[in-house]
């Protein structure tokens, strides 16, 4: 007689946990289950060489929503966060950088040798991105409005939304309306003058997207990435104590103290409904759980690929293969034998944030054009971060880890694959790295590729899309990643999405795990 | 002492002429001035080639507002459209031909595709159904967002229950339409590559983006809101050209007792205490008028003709930061015969409507990557129509017209540069040996051609980057954003200065709408004036 499940979450990605949590801290019987010998999903670590510890995917945990932290009382479990005064460094082909501070003004005093335009625009340009995030925060929190039937919920939810509007004031009001479809380039073109401040601003509007930053829509990731934390124009940058996966170990920690079943090596392969209600899953192993309630913290399409297509009518079978799941990141790990020295960084306070190579709009927009013709860009944009500047624990004495975002990196090659393009990847990121701070390939003693490839087959994430869906307009609040299914409920009755391919969407918030919990909560009471 | 009008309009393109034939309607003494020594603005059409008439810059009508046609009575004076029927997509060796005739068109597309020739009458009637859903948006003057008075939003209230009525999966089909790129949208139901391509076209056409760039999806539709004699999507040419539309419109304006006169450009408008007196013209002479009605766009309107003390400096700060890029240019071909096409040789009804260079998704999306970075495109998209097929007054007997449409041509070129004589040879010569690949006997056909980039749009229309619809399209300028956020509703901050162009909601195209709409709005709050003196 197997015990009471109530509820079965699938996928203990950080998401998934967040959600198991609160569900488990309401007093249902939570069963999760881990497909990966271990929790943690994009938070999860590699181990590239002996004693080293290296993100496998995501590598700053800034956005991760404080009420979560709070709720789930995360540091009473081990989580700490190390935040470093810089944000980001942008080294320059001229050999300058641009360094931009957690304190504006610090960045804006450090541009005017640059340009006096620039370093007054700079202040103005960062309250404006906190206001519209601002905004933009009291959105992510709220369950998106059914567009067929608007609820008294969701009139309530307008009302809200419509005051924190209303207190944006009319002028901020309009730029907000204005700034969210924008294109990224757009966005910082008109207020700033240097290419070497606009290019790096404009990586943020399409990291882990297969956007270029003239794409509509890419102002939105900009301004969704500093909603509801203090990341402003520069974005956050927080690590991790212990790395990534300590933040996975106290998620799961925090679930287990709130009485969560969690389960790893336990693959899903089928959700079971029975007249349009969910029944249970069925493991790999042949193993069926009974559960009125299946929460799925995996990707949708994947998620929909479960149920039994005849319990789905062909329309949404349909609509479920279009979500659009275009992954172009992949992430080179380096272990370097000392610290790299990059061109423009007096002070090694400066590579404490990320590290971003992104030169000019056009430079991001070239990055990003490789991908639509399904190619691995010559010239890429990375993301790196050095973790093991300020968490040394993670490396033997003296060593380094450049934990590297490439993009782009298309997970559908044309007239190639990805067997024979893992090394090029790892190749040009060094050599473009290399550009700003000379002798990098001679410190790199180990390294390590995860492709789009290695991100669908590991990690489960369908397309390698490490956001599920694409943070495009057309997969946006109240239509993400269907319309109509933005509620967290996904078709089957009983069934919810509680991963980054519902509302808010991607990266490391917890955000959709803590709304579907909350959903899930005031549906079934 | 200066002549006195109720209303002066600033030019004389399609627009302007709307706007001032309905306010002369409502009673109003009405002046409309044009710079040029011809009306028509972007809608002209004029002999450069001796003895062949071209469509300089817009080329076909469809989006032209039924209510305009009739309130109007522009066919008694002198309208007549002749339609346009299909369009051919000339390949290496084969083509894709679809014609204003289902049964054919499924036809051809099994040729390509048993899917596609499948789905192809879902798509149309799903969209046909979506363009009669958005079409009332084409005639609301757009609300304020930083505002919540009533009067601004309730328009939209039968609108927003609209759409809580549609069916689910329209509902779908319109919030993609809004948000996607017009190659995600079209490969959810196709795989034919130039079928893709050629659909895609419609959602760039004046836009400074690619089939890939989310947005493009939107203006798909409105191939598919056209509208001649009520038959939906129709497109047609003018008989005498686009310039005929023009001169419809001012014939009937005129015969409604509006003034025109040409050669009169504006070089001022004139002020006093916060609101506007009227014009001066270049000659010096000074018009005054109750309201002035300018169907330029708002650069042209706010920093060319006001002094920079009449606008508060944030407003002229939207106003400098208005994005117009324009990314279209047209080469006009004087020919003396009918060039053949390789992959379909002789004379047949598919020269008779569109012949569209767009291959493939990605020779449209590289020709944009060019244009992105400040290049003419190597291979551009190219949308040719002869006109002298259906209307062959435009030519000498046995000669014809070749009006063909480039994209991409962007105005900012690379690393600063500017257009010149020789910038636009290339461009023009360009075109031409693209036209050769698919024509290969057109060279020795051409007697006389004109290139047209979009520096000279800017020259001789006077639209700020020679962008066509006045201002770009993108999602951020739509709407209550068009043509400066806030100011949406056609007046200005400028007292009695109201917009009334394409620059204004709904936007470009030979439409009609904004002139209209800018009229019923003027007239409405000048009947309040009356009211409460």
């Amino acid at each position: 007689m197997a015990p009471r499940t109530d509820v079965v979450v699938i996928g203990g990605g950080h998401n998934g946990l967040v959600a198991a949590a609160y569900l488990a801290k309401a007093g249902r019987a939570v069963t999760l289950l881990e497909a990966a010998p271990e929790v943690g999903g994009i938070l999860r670590t590699t181990s590239p060489a002996e004693g080293v510890t290296a993100p496998g995917i995501a590598h700053t945990v800034g956005r991760l929503r404080a009420s979560v932290v709070k709720d789930l009382q995360l540091s009473s479990y081990g989580f700490e966060a190390i935040t470093p005064a810089v944000r980001m460094f942008a080294p320059q082909p001229d050999g300058s950088a641009v360094t931009f501070w957690g304190d504006p003004a610090r960045t804006a005093s450090e541009l005017r040798d640059r340009s006096a335009h620039d370093a007054d625009a700079f202040g103005g340009f960062d309250a404006k991105m906190r206001s519209i995030a601002s905004f933009l925060a009291y959105i992510n929190v709220a369950t998106p409005p059914d567009a067929k039937s608007p609820s008294i919920a969701d009139a309530m939810m307008g009302l809200k939304l419509g005051k924190a509007f209303r207190d944006l004031g009319g002028k901020a009001g309009r730029e907000t309306i204005r700034a969210l479809p924008m294109a990224v380039a757009d966005l910082v073109q008109e207020v700033f003058d240097d290419e070497a401040v606009r290019g790096p601003l404009t990586t943020r509007g399409v990291l882990y997207s297969s956007m270029g930053p003239w794409a509509t829509g890419t102002a939105a990731i900009f301004l969704n990435d500093s909603a509801g934390t203090d990341g402003g124009a520069a974005g956050t940058t927080v690590f991790a104590r212990g790395g990534t996966g300590a933040l996975a170990s106290a998620l799961e920690a925090a679930a287990r103290a709130r009485g969560v079943d969690v389960r790893t090596g336990a693959e899903v392969v089928a959700i079971r409904s029975k007249d349009g209600r969910a029944q249970g899953v069925t493991l790999a192993d042949g193993t069926e759980l009974d559960a009125k309630l299946v929460v799925s913290a995996a990707d949708p399409k994947r998620t929909l690929r479960l149920c039994d297509p005849v319990e789905l009518n062909p329309y949404e079978v349909w609509r479920a293969e279009n979500i659009r799941q275009p992954g172009a990141t992949a992430k080179v790990n380096l272990v370097l034998s000392d610290l790299p020295s990059f061109n423009g960084a007096d002070d090694v306070e400066r590579l404490k944030g990320r590290i971003v190579v992104g030169t000019s709009i056009d430079h991001v927009e070239q990055a990003m054009d490789a991908n639509k013709y399904g190619y691995v860009a010559e010239d890429p944009t990375l993301e790196a971060t050095i973790p093991t500047l300020v968490d040394p624990s993670l490396a033997p004495e003296g060593k380094h880890v450049m934990s590297i975002l490439f993009q782009a990196a298309p997970r559908k090659l044309r007239d190639s694959d990805w067997a024979s393009e893992r090394n090029g990847v790892a190749d040009i990121a060094v050599k473009s790295m290399e550009r700003f701070a000379p002798g990098l390939g001679e410190l790199v003693e180990a390294r390590e590729v995860i492709t789009p490839e290695d991100l669908e087959a590991d990690y489960g994430l369908t397309g390698g899309h490490v956001y599920h869906a694409e943070p495009g307009l057309d997969q946006f609040f109240a239509w993400r990643p269907l319309n109509g299914e933005a509620r967290y409920r996904l078709q089957i009755e009983g069934l919810y999405l509680a991963g980054s391919g519902a509302h808010p969407g991607g990266g490391i918030t917890g955000g959709p795990g803590a709304n579907a919990a909350r959903q899930i909560l005031a549906d079934t009471k | 002492m200066a002549k006195r009008y109720d209303a002066v309009v600033i030019g004389g393109g399609h627009n302007g002429l709307v706007n001032a034939a309905y306010l002369a309607k409502a009673g109003l003494k009405v002046l409309v001035l044009e710079r040029r020594h011809i009306l028509g603005g972007a809608t002209l059409t004029e002999e450069i080639v001796p003895g062949f008439k071209f469509s300089v810059f817009s080329y076909v009508v469809s989006l032209l507002r039924p209510e305009i046609i009739r309130d109007l009575q522009l066919p008694k004076h002198g309208l007549e459209i002749l339609p346009l029927d299909g369009t051919i997509t000339p390949l290496d060796d084969d083509y894709l031909w679809r014609v204003n005739d289902h049964g054919k068109n499924v036809r051809e597309l099994r040729r390509w595709s048993l899917n596609d020739a499948e789905v192809y009458e879902e798509y149309g009637q799903l969209m046909a159904e979506m363009g009669r859903f958005i079409k009332p948006i084409l005639s609301i003057a757009p609300p304020d967002t930083g505002k919540i008075t009533p009067g601004h939003w309730l328009p939209l209230g039968p609108l927003a229950k609209a759409f809580k009525d549609l069916p689910k999966k329209m509902q779908s089909t319109f919030i993609q339409l809004m948000t996607m790129s017009a190659a995600d949208f079209l490969d959810q139901w196709f795989e034919t590559e130039p079928l893709k391509a050629t659909m895609s076209a419609s959602g760039i056409i004046g836009t400074f983006q690619g089939p890939r760039s989310p947005g493009t999806a939107y203006v798909l539709l409105h191939h598919y809101m056209g509208e001649i004699d009520g038959a939906f999507r129709a497109w047609g040419v003018p008989r005498g050209g686009t310039g005929s539309v023009a001169y419809a419109i001012a014939n009937s304006a005129l015969s409604l007792g509006v003034e025109i006169r040409t050669e009169a450009g504006v070089s001022h408008i004139a002020t006093a205490g916060g609101r506007t007196t009227g014009v001066v013209l270049e000659s010096g002479e000074e018009i005054e008028a109750d309201v002035v009605m300018s169907s330029l766009d708002s650069r042209q309107t706010f920093i060319n003709l006001l002094d920079e003390h009449d606008l508060d400096p944030s407003f002229r700060d939207e106003v400098m930061r208005y994005k117009y890029r324009g990314s279209s240019g047209k080469v006009n071909l004087a020919l003396n015969g009918l060039p053949e096409l390789a992959c379909k040789p002789g004379v047949g009804p598919w020269l008779r409507g569109a012949i569209s260079f767009s291959p493939s998704l990605d020779y449209m999306e590289r020709a944009y990557d060019d244009a992105k970075y400040g290049r003419p495109s190597a291979r551009p998209y190219i949308d040719c129509i002869m006109p002298t097929l259906v209307d062959p007054t435009m030519a000498p007997p046995g000669k014809h017209v070749m009006s063909c449409f480039v994209q991409y041509a962007p105005y900012h070129l690379e690393d600063g540069e500017q257009w010149d004589d020789a910038k636009r040879e290339a461009f023009g010569q360009n075109v031409i040996d693209t036209l050769e690949e698919r024509f290969p006997n057109i060279r020795s056909l051409i007697e006389g051609y004109q290139f047209v980039t979009p520096k000279d749009i800017e020259d001789i229309t006077g639209l700020s980057e020679g962008n066509i619809f006045a201002g770009e399209l993108s999602l951020e300028q739509l709407f209550f954003n068009r043509p400066v956020p806030g100011w949406a509703r056609y007046e200005t901050p400028v007292k009695d200065l109201w917009m009334c162009g394409s620059a204004t909601h709904p936007g470009g195209g030979i439409m009609g709408a904004p002139g209209m709409i800018a009229a019923r709005e003027y007239l409405k709050q000048r009947k309040r004036g009356r009211r409460a003196a």
